[in-house]
């Protein structure tokens, strides 16, 4: 029992002032060779069984960091910590037992199924790469994740083409629950599909969380997707996260000038004629992570920059129990 | 008024057998007015604005019905005749700006290019010009962002460039496909206060496709939702918004999750996926996932009506 509540306390992941840098270019390159700050100084808590979603505009490191976390890019710079386990530079063969913990889901479900193979075999792979199950057991055990995900038993012979983009996703996702994971990375998991499909998706993730007690990391660029499926939000700006906070909250009041720009710029559906959101619209274009600007990186953009903000670099502070916020002037009601 | 389209129908032959992309679909548009097009894939939105455009070269399409622009027929008119019309009185801004933007060329060359082949006018006219219309979409360095190749420009500002391209010889009609889906709420805001800038200070006619209620809800005066190639509804945005009547324009509202407020512990989902245009069903196209259906959107196919707004539903017709 007490074993039991203290597994409940701990986190399953952790980041301790995570990093990851690419080099491109080579020194013969008119520029020489260069350094991408894809993520930079990165320290989250994910605890069992709660959604944390990662938002931010493109090129911001979400992805990035998302990779980062089930170890498909290798880290650059600080700790990754899985059950306060050090998996920050375990090799290849130690992480094996640990991939079956740690699954992704992936945007695009027609580039992540192989073409060539029917989509019952796609299911059983990772059952026949990790599992002991005999052939008859994995058979009962594809059949029964079809059911979870919601498709039909002798869809299990047809080939990915033969499936909307709904159902190719819930393959994906039958895919990545296989082997009852705890935590699943689910890397813009309903963009690429239909509006009229993306709430069953949604819903159905939702399901899952509950029925096998997952734990999920979830990145969108649909900020009303994204407040819907988590419990806490992070904020990323240029490979940091600006903001952290329960997902309701940050969305009700944001602290950071950035997520408030972010978050009044989502068209929403109005029945009155508009006038009652303010809109914040940022000027200038994201600056390029190869050469972050000084101090805070979001300054040359910012409504309220101050001459502190060009040189002093704002921490990830907590202000409240639970909101953390990376700026000097923070909105705080 | 600008456009007037009337029972246009297109479709394709496959080796699967003929599509219909486009089954009937009607509307008007007046001068500086914004409609909004609302569909997800496969509705028709895009095809029945290519058809518009006469830009379906296809040999297996088959155009048919009416579409005035000014008064003119462009249905059977040849290419040579719509392309004098195609970026000089109409305009078209796509999804990806770098489909519409060749690598090999500056930004200040190409759109220097477009206003030449209609204008005729010297080069250093034509250059001038270019500063003004970027000055215009908000660059903030105009005469630096002549000199770029698009791949230097970020996507956002890609997009700026191909809205400053569409406007360079003042048309009449901007048909917009999706032109801020590729980007970010942040560049998208920017983006869509252009077109309404465009809109008052050009007076044109603006025709914007997307799938994006929100942002259909922020910009258009009239609304239009497609389903499966037909119109299934038309309205005002606020009458769209306020008093939606078919149950796919109800059930697509319900589906999105609330930005502000309690949040619903689920989402009212919509059951099944869009139609294949190749199986479509012998009633109503959204019949096998609509919550109200009955009887008779088994058998044929309901129509929009005459009202300005309209819904293509039996039961809404009933009540």
């Amino acid at each position: 029992m007490s074993e039991a509540m203290m597994d409940a306390d701990r986190p399953i992941l952790e980041t301790r002032s995570l990093a990851k840098r690419f080099s491109i270019g080579t020194r013969f390159s008119a520029e020489g060779r260069r350094t991408v700050h894809a993520v930079d100084n990165v320290s989250l808590t994910v605890r069992r069984g709660e959604t944390v979603g990662l938002v931010g505009e493109s090129g911001c490191g979400k992805s990035t960091l998302a990779r980062c976390l089930v170890r498909l890019y290798d880290i650059t710079d600080g700790m990754l910590l899985f059950e306060g386990d050090d998996i920050t530079s375990k090799s290849l063969s130690e992480l094996r037992p640990l991939r079956r913990r740690l699954q992704m889901v992936f945007q695009d479900p027609s580039a992540s199924l192989n073409p060539r193979r029917r989509v019952g075999d796609l299911v059983a792979e990772p059952l026949r790469i990790h599992g002991k199950l005999s052939a008859k057991e994995i058979t009962a055990r594809v059949a029964e994740l079809f059911e979870l995900v919601g498709l039909l038993p002798d869809h299990v012979m047809r080939y990915p083409h033969e499936f909307s983009g709904g159902q190719r996703q819930r393959v994906g996702i039958a895919r990545a629950i296989a082997l009852n994971p705890d935590l699943v990375v689910l890397d813009e998991p309903v963009s690429a599909l239909d509006v009229s499909v993306q709430a069953q998706i949604v819903n159905l993730l939702a399901d899952l969380q509950e029925k096998l007690k997952l734990t999920y990391i979830f990145i969108a660029h649909d900020l009303s997707v994204v407040r819907q499926v988590s419990t806490r939000i992070a904020v990323m700006y240029l490979g940091s996260i600006v903001e952290e906070g329960p997902a309701e909250e940050v969305f009700a009041t944001p602290a950071h000038p950035y997520s408030q720009a972010l978050i009044s710029a989502v068209p929403v559906v109005e029945t009155t004629p508009t006038g009652v959101r303010k809109r914040i619209i940022l000027t200038g274009d994201v600056p390029s992570p190869l050469k972050p600007p000084s101090g805070c990186r979001f300054h040359p953009r910012c409504p309220i920059a101050a001459e502190r903000c060009r040189s002093e670099r704002p921490e990830l502070q907590e202000h409240r129990p639970g909101r953390k916020v990376a700026c000097h002037f923070p909105t705080l009601t | 008024m600008i456009l007037s389209v009337r029972d246009l129908r297109v479709s394709f032959r496959t080796h699967d057998g003929p599509v219909r992309a486009i089954d009937g679909v009607s509307f008007d548009l007046e001068e500086s007015e914004i409609l909004g097009v609302v569909g997800e894939s496969g509705s028709g939105k895009t095809v029945s604005l290519l058809a518009v455009m006469g830009l379906i070269t296809d040999p297996n399409a088959t155009i048919e019905g009416s579409i005035r622009y000014k008064g003119r027929e462009l249905v059977g008119l040849p290419p040579r005749e719509l392309r004098r019309l195609r970026g000089n009185e109409i305009a078209m801004i796509f999804q990806d700006p770098m489909t519409a933007l060749t690598p090999v060329y500056t930004i200040g060359w190409q759109i220097a290019e477009q206003i030449r082949a209609h204008r005729g006018v010297s080069k250093a006219k034509a250059m001038a010009r270019v500063e003004e219309l970027l000055a215009e979409v908000n660059f903030p360095n105009p005469r630096e962002a002549m000199s770029r190749y698009p791949h230097q420009l970020s996507g956002g500002m890609r997009q700026r460039a191909v809205i400053a391209m569409a406007l360079s010889c003042d048309p009449a009609l901007l048909v917009a496909d999706e032109p801020t889906t590729a980007l970010d709420v942040t560049v998208q805001a920017g983006i869509l206060d252009l077109v309404r800038k465009l809109r008052a200070t050009h007076k044109s006619a603006v025709v914007f496709i997307t799938h994006d209620m929100g942002v259909v809800s922020e910009l258009a005066d009239r609304v239009m939702v497609m389903y499966a190639g037909r119109v299934v509804e038309r309205g005002t945005r606020t009458e769209l918004f306020s008093d939606p009547r078919h149950p796919y324009t109800r059930a697509l509202l319900g589906s999105i999750p609330p930005l502000t407020g309690q949040k619903p512990r689920r989402l009212p989902a919509i059951p099944g996926s869009p139609p294949s245009l190749l199986r479509l069903p012998q009633g109503c196209a959204f019949g096998p996932r609509c919550p109200v259906r009955y009887e008779p959107c088994e058998a044929d196919k309901p129509g929009l009506g005459k009202g300005a707004h309209a819904a293509a539903c039996f039961r809404v017709a009933q009540a």
